[in-house]
């Protein structure tokens, strides 16, 4: 019955290929997006390019990163409808999505505030980009784990 | 020995059954594997988009050098994570296509760092001095780009390599699609 309603799992199950490229296409962009955020986190914490250059970094990685999202969510969105029952259900896999959720607004407010903003005390910076790195690498986690638990 | 006989030891060594069976090791050093390729593989992506004539409000000096060192520490996190992935189940990955694949592109990179090493990325103040990114370096992006994403697509296909397709699979495959 669901098999013969879920068009998305119909195609995954005549075209073999489909399921596996379209995680091929969501690892690649996340690391696109996160790459890129997690670049102006580290030049927050001063780790390599200077926390000076954090605002001009936001600026002109804005695009790349929001593309990215893009292809995440499509591509995600494509993998969750494979199976949906198996994905709202876990528990890992609510706990990813909250984080990515957060991890989102934390990324288009207090981040993005903070990075674009010179005068922000140290503190601060490395406070938000501490958040920042362990909401991102929370999202990788429970995306793996959930296919192990 | 052999490369097959060396994955036989490899996957005989007490460490390697212990780690296989785990049911949190295993999957915990994948999960480092894979976030090492975000934050490292997001800034190799940095310096190519650089490269391409993107991201201009960096210099391409400042990308290069400063991201050189962390660059070069996410990447031995990373291999060793994968060793140890591979290396736990080392009879598994060396029948495995995806894996040889993903292991020739990887030295395709090396090789790509060493021909393009002075011209490009040591060379990037004089980079940074041209009007337009010369097209040895785009050309440099380009195959970086190319091969990375090949290595972490390869990576991912390793584990859906389920033994070789029997040729009545092959025979049946455009029957199926046409179906």
């Amino acid at each position: 019955m669901l098999i013969q309603t879920n068009v998305v799992l119909q195609a995954m199950i005549e075209n073999q290929w489909l399921f596996p490229a379209a995680e091929c296409v969501h690892i690649v962009s996340f690391a696109l997006s996160i790459g890129m955020i997690t670049l102006v986190d580290l030049s927050l914490l001063g780790i390599g390019l200077q926390r000076k250059a954090a605002s001009r970094l936001v600026r002109s990685t804005d695009l790349w990163t929001l593309s990215g999202f893009v292809v995440i969510v499509f591509s995600g969105l494509l993998l969750f409808a494979s199976d949906p029952d198996h994905y709202y259900l876990s528990s890992v896999f609510q706990i990813k999505i909250t984080c990515l959720v957060l991890a989102v607004l934390f990324n288009y407010t207090i981040h993005r505030k903070v990075a674009l903003s010179a005068d922000a005390s140290g503190v601060v910076s490395k406070m938000v980009a501490g958040v920042s790195l362990v909401l991102w690498i929370a999202v990788i986690f429970g995306g793996l784990f959930f296919s192990f638990a | 020995m052999s490369l097959a006989a060396i994955a036989r030891w490899l996957e005989q060594r007490e460490w390697a059954g212990d780690f296989s069976a785990s049911q949190w090791l295993y999957p915990s050093v994948l999960a480092i594997h894979l976030t090492c390729i975000a934050i490292f593989g997001g800034m190799i992506l940095v310096t190519n988009l650089r490269l391409l004539g993107f991201l201009r409000s960096q210099s391409l000096t400042d990308v290069v050098q400063k991201l050189r060192f962390w660059k070069r520490t996410g990447f031995v996190i990373m291999v060793t994570c994968g060793g140890l992935l591979a290396g736990s189940e080392a009879e598994k990955y060396y029948v495995n296509p995806y894996f040889w694949i993903k292991m020739t592109l990887s030295a395709l990179i090396g090789v790509h760092g060493m021909v393009f090493r002075n011209s490009v990325y040591r060379n990037t103040a004089e980079l940074d001095g041209a009007q337009t990114m010369p097209s040895r370096a785009k050309l440099a992006a380009a195959l970086s780009l190319i091969l990375w994403i090949g290595v972490v697509c390869a990576g991912r296909m390793i584990g859906y390599y389920v033994g070789p397709r029997s040729l009545a699979a092959w025979v049946k495959l455009p029957y199926a699609l046409w179906r």
